[in-house]
């Protein structure tokens, strides 16, 4: 067991150890942002603040609520 | 549920995730390089600048040299054919800051040392085109005019002392100096003798051509005059260097 | 509509993002003027004049930091301080502290350009400012983050928009950059020669991990800040995908950290940093594509825009030319084909299709954007943004192009053998060959040139035109008082 944590601090393994755990966050990063219908269109409903500034007209496309 | 609507509504969290996802490409790169055994050769020979080869440097970077001119030989066969044996990272581990470069408009300087004489570099550097007609390099003639200034050396040495260069300044420090690079050297890398040892190196060196005083062309010729020389490849073995690449 | 207007320039500090955006033309027409003349010095060296502050050596810190961090760093202070007031529908936070914010970074830049004149710089690219000026630059730049964060903090709309995390970001990693990188002990404190707190490899190390997250963050993240807000506005739709934003901003955040190395390929570096860096620089791929994909799609059902409107022609081009140049990075990145490109003007090309096509071309359009609605009014001339596009563009083409032929046929000069197996070209004689391109990048680069006089220009009468408009109003209603 030893052995195995020992892996982690020798510098040649920190390239494969590295690129391990950035394919898992950014797998499930990819994962938690597009599944899910509701949580989709919640999250794209933030690119209109730009938008929401009151002094200019609203943008063409109201693709999304609120 | 920690959603992304919390990074989104929290200046706080954005702030420290944002650090995080930075701070580790640095991290994991950077603090390795700080396990000097595996990072630098130990070769004989490489030793702190003098205080007039150290003036030069001084000069080396007020005008920018490193900006046309590299000093990192890669181990490649024209590399190696057309300026010396690669550098290795041991013979620049005193340069503050280091001057590996980034361009070459001009050849690399890494082992520049000893191949041409000191006559020709005060004519090549006010007036390059007149050695190397296809030359694009300035003149640089107020090097031979401007007279060196040689007021701060110590403090000068001082300060590469507290970034841990070893000069020394006390009898212990000169002393551990004796045992690591010999008595010649030490004698060099001594604080408390810094402006008499730079006056002494210029007039026996000579490098302008003129004795009467010590010119900027002084100090930067022989800066010039010991890039790449330190090492003696004669005494190593080419795997030996492998190692550590 | 002029009603609301006037109420926003009430409720937002304009005054402070009017005063950055003048001085980022200032110094942008100044800085790519020193880089035409810097380039010609290369082709014709007389030049130099024999006089220490003219020469190349000077001369090339002086236009590094004036158009990154003159040109891009007021450019960045201005559409931030924009940005951040306008999505978050708030005040910016202390006008005090914006205005040493625009005294501070004026300074620091007037100082350094003097100071590298008289030979003063610490020998390090990007930055060679000496020490005084980088404690003067470290306080300005927490009083920009303050700012920011307590205007975020303020905030009256719920979320912060996306073009924020970008400049957090940009501000964040900028600070540790500064902070690391420029570590060194002044000779004494009358002093302005320091030396670096680190030496050789660490240094080298160091210093690229600041050089290329210069670029990262300093030229990449908070450009990209500027792109999500802008080419919305100018296009008058939201951005393509917020979740490919989301995913986009991480990636990129977290993996530009890494590449630095590949600065220093082949060089007395561990081979395992090296090859470590080429990974990362070759997934930095994905977010960098990611992010032009999202730009350049959210003028999707839109394209027509592109006949009509000159602005969105300029962020368009600039996203095109970041994709161009974030797929040349890589590729230069991999170890093999950087034994052939390091040292040489490829490397130079490469960085100015990035700095003129991406950086330069996407701060122009957002400030033609920008300009006109902080003083109220409209654009002088859309036909002379028009020509200052044309002229861009030719420049950067002429400018790159010279630049792949003196960097690969440099290159390959460099290593060619005879069939003796000596090296068939001297070192002068690669020299020699560069000549006719640098004089056709020269020339690109004064295109350029022009082409930014042009729109100072029309921003200047743009100003003007507004201010006589605003003297008319008042005249009216004084007269109606009467």
């Amino acid at each position: 067991m030893n052995e195995f944590f020992m892996w982690f601090t020798r510098p040649e393994n920190s390239k494969l150890f590295v690129l391990l755990l950035f394919f898992t966050v950014y797998g499930l990063i990819l994962l938690y942002v597009f599944t899910g219908k509701k949580r989709s269109s919640r999250l794209e409903s933030y690119k209109n603040i730009p938008f929401e500034e009151g002094d200019e007209t609203a943008p063409q496309s109201k693709e999304n609520e609120q | 549920m920690f959603k992304h609507e919390t990074i989104e509504t929290h200046a706080g969290w954005l702030i420290v995730l944002t650090l995080l996802a930075i701070g580790v490409g640095g991290l994991v790169e950077i603090v390795p390089l700080y396990m000097i055994e595996s990072t630098i050769e130990k070769v004989d020979g490489v030793r702190p600048y003098t205080p007039l080869e150290q003036r030069g440097r001084d000069l080396y970077i007020r005008e920018g040299c490193y900006l046309c001119h590299s000093q990192m030989i890669r181990p490649f066969r024209d590399e190696m054919m057309r300026y010396g044996h690669y550098s290795l990272a041991a013979e620049s581990q005193y340069d503050h800051p280091f001057q590996w470069g980034s361009k070459r408009t001009g050849p690399d300087l890494a082992r520049l040392g000893g191949k041409y004489s000191n006559e020709w570099h005060v004519q090549h550097m006010t007036a390059p085109r007149s050695v190397v007609p296809e030359s694009i390099m300035p003149n640089y003639p107020w090097l031979l005019k401007n007279k060196l200034d040689i007021s701060d050396i110590a403090d000068r040495m001082r300060a590469l002392k507290m970034v841990s260069v070893p000069y020394s300044e006390t009898k212990a420090e000169y002393d551990a100096n004796v045992s690591k690079f010999g008595k010649d050297v030490a004698v060099m890398l001594d604080i408390n003798r810094a402006q008499e040892n730079l006056i002494a190196q210029a007039q026996k060196g000579n490098y302008d051509g003129n004795k009467a005083d010590i010119s900027e062309m002084d100090a930067l010729i022989a800066y010039l005059q010991v890039l790449g020389t330190m090492v003696d490849f004669s005494k190593y073995d080419e795997a030996y260097f492998v190692k550590f690449r | 509509m002029a009603e609301t207007s006037t109420q926003a320039a009430a409720q937002y500090n304009y005054d402070i993002v009017r005063k950055f955006t003048i001085m980022a033309m200032v110094w942008g027409v100044l800085g790519m003027s020193v880089g035409v003349y810097i380039a010609s010095e290369l082709a014709w060296p007389f030049l130099n004049f024999d006089i220490p502050g003219l020469t190349f050596g000077r001369l090339r810190p002086v236009h590094t930091t004036l158009v990154i961090f003159g040109f891009g760093g007021s450019a960045l202070f201005a559409t931030s301080y924009y940005i951040v007031q306008r999505t978050c529908q708030v005040r910016l936070y202390s006008g005090a502290m914006a205005n040493f914010t625009f005294w501070g970074w004026q300074t620091a830049i007037t100082l350094a350009i003097i100071s590298y004149f008289f030979g003063y710089t610490q020998g390090r690219e990007y930055a060679e400012m000496t020490w005084p000026i980088d404690l003067l630059i470290t306080v300005t730049w927490v009083a920009y983050l303050v700012i920011y964060v307590q205007t975020l903090r303020r905030r009256s709309q719920p979320h912060i928009y996306v073009a924020n995390w970008f400049f957090i970001s940009f501000i964040l990693a900028t600070a540790l950059l500064h902070i690391f990188n420029n570590w060194a002990m002044p000779v004494n404190l009358f002093s302005l020669t320091s030396y670096s707190y680190h030496a050789g490899v660490q240094d080298a190390m160091i210093q690229w991990w600041y050089g290329h997250n210069a670029v990262g963050f300093f030229l990449t993240a908070a450009f990209l800040g500027m792109m999500y807000y802008f080419v919305p506005k100018q296009a008058g739709r939201p951005v393509y995908s917020y979740r490919l934003s989301i995913v986009h901003f991480w990636a990129l955040s977290f993996m530009y950290m890494w590449v630095g190395t590949h600065h220093l390929h082949w060089t007395a570096i561990p081979d395992w940093t090296s090859t470590l860096a080429a990974t990362f620089s070759i997934m930095l791929l994905m977010p960098s594509w990611g992010g032009m994909i999202n730009g350049i799609m959210t003028l999707s059902g839109a394209w027509d825009k592109l006949r009509t409107d000159p602005i969105m022609l300029f962020m368009i081009t600039a996203l095109s030319f970041y994709g161009m140049s974030t797929f040349e990075g890589p590729l230069m990145s991999l170890k093999s084909v950087n034994a052939l490109s390091h040292y040489t003007d490829w490397t130079i090309g490469h960085v100015h299709s990035g700095a003129l096509g991406w950086v330069a071309m996407i701060s122009f359009g957002s400030i033609y954007h920008m300009l006109p609605r902080l003083y109220d009014t409209k654009l002088f001339s859309l036909k002379l943004v028009y020509v200052h596009f044309w002229l861009a563009t030719i420049g950067i083409v002429l400018y790159i192009s010279a630049l792949w032929v003196a960097g690969i046929g440099q290159g390959l000069m460099l290593r060619a053998f005879d069939d003796y197996g000596n090296l068939a070209y001297t070192f002068i004689e690669s020299v020699s060959f560069l000549y006719l391109p640098y004089v056709v990048r020269a020339i690109g680069g004064l295109f350029f040139v022009i082409g930014a006089i042009i729109m100072a220009y029309n921003l200047y009468m743009t100003v003007r035109q507004a201010k006589r408009d605003q003297a008319e109003i008042d005249a009216k209603l004084a007269a109606k008082m009467a």
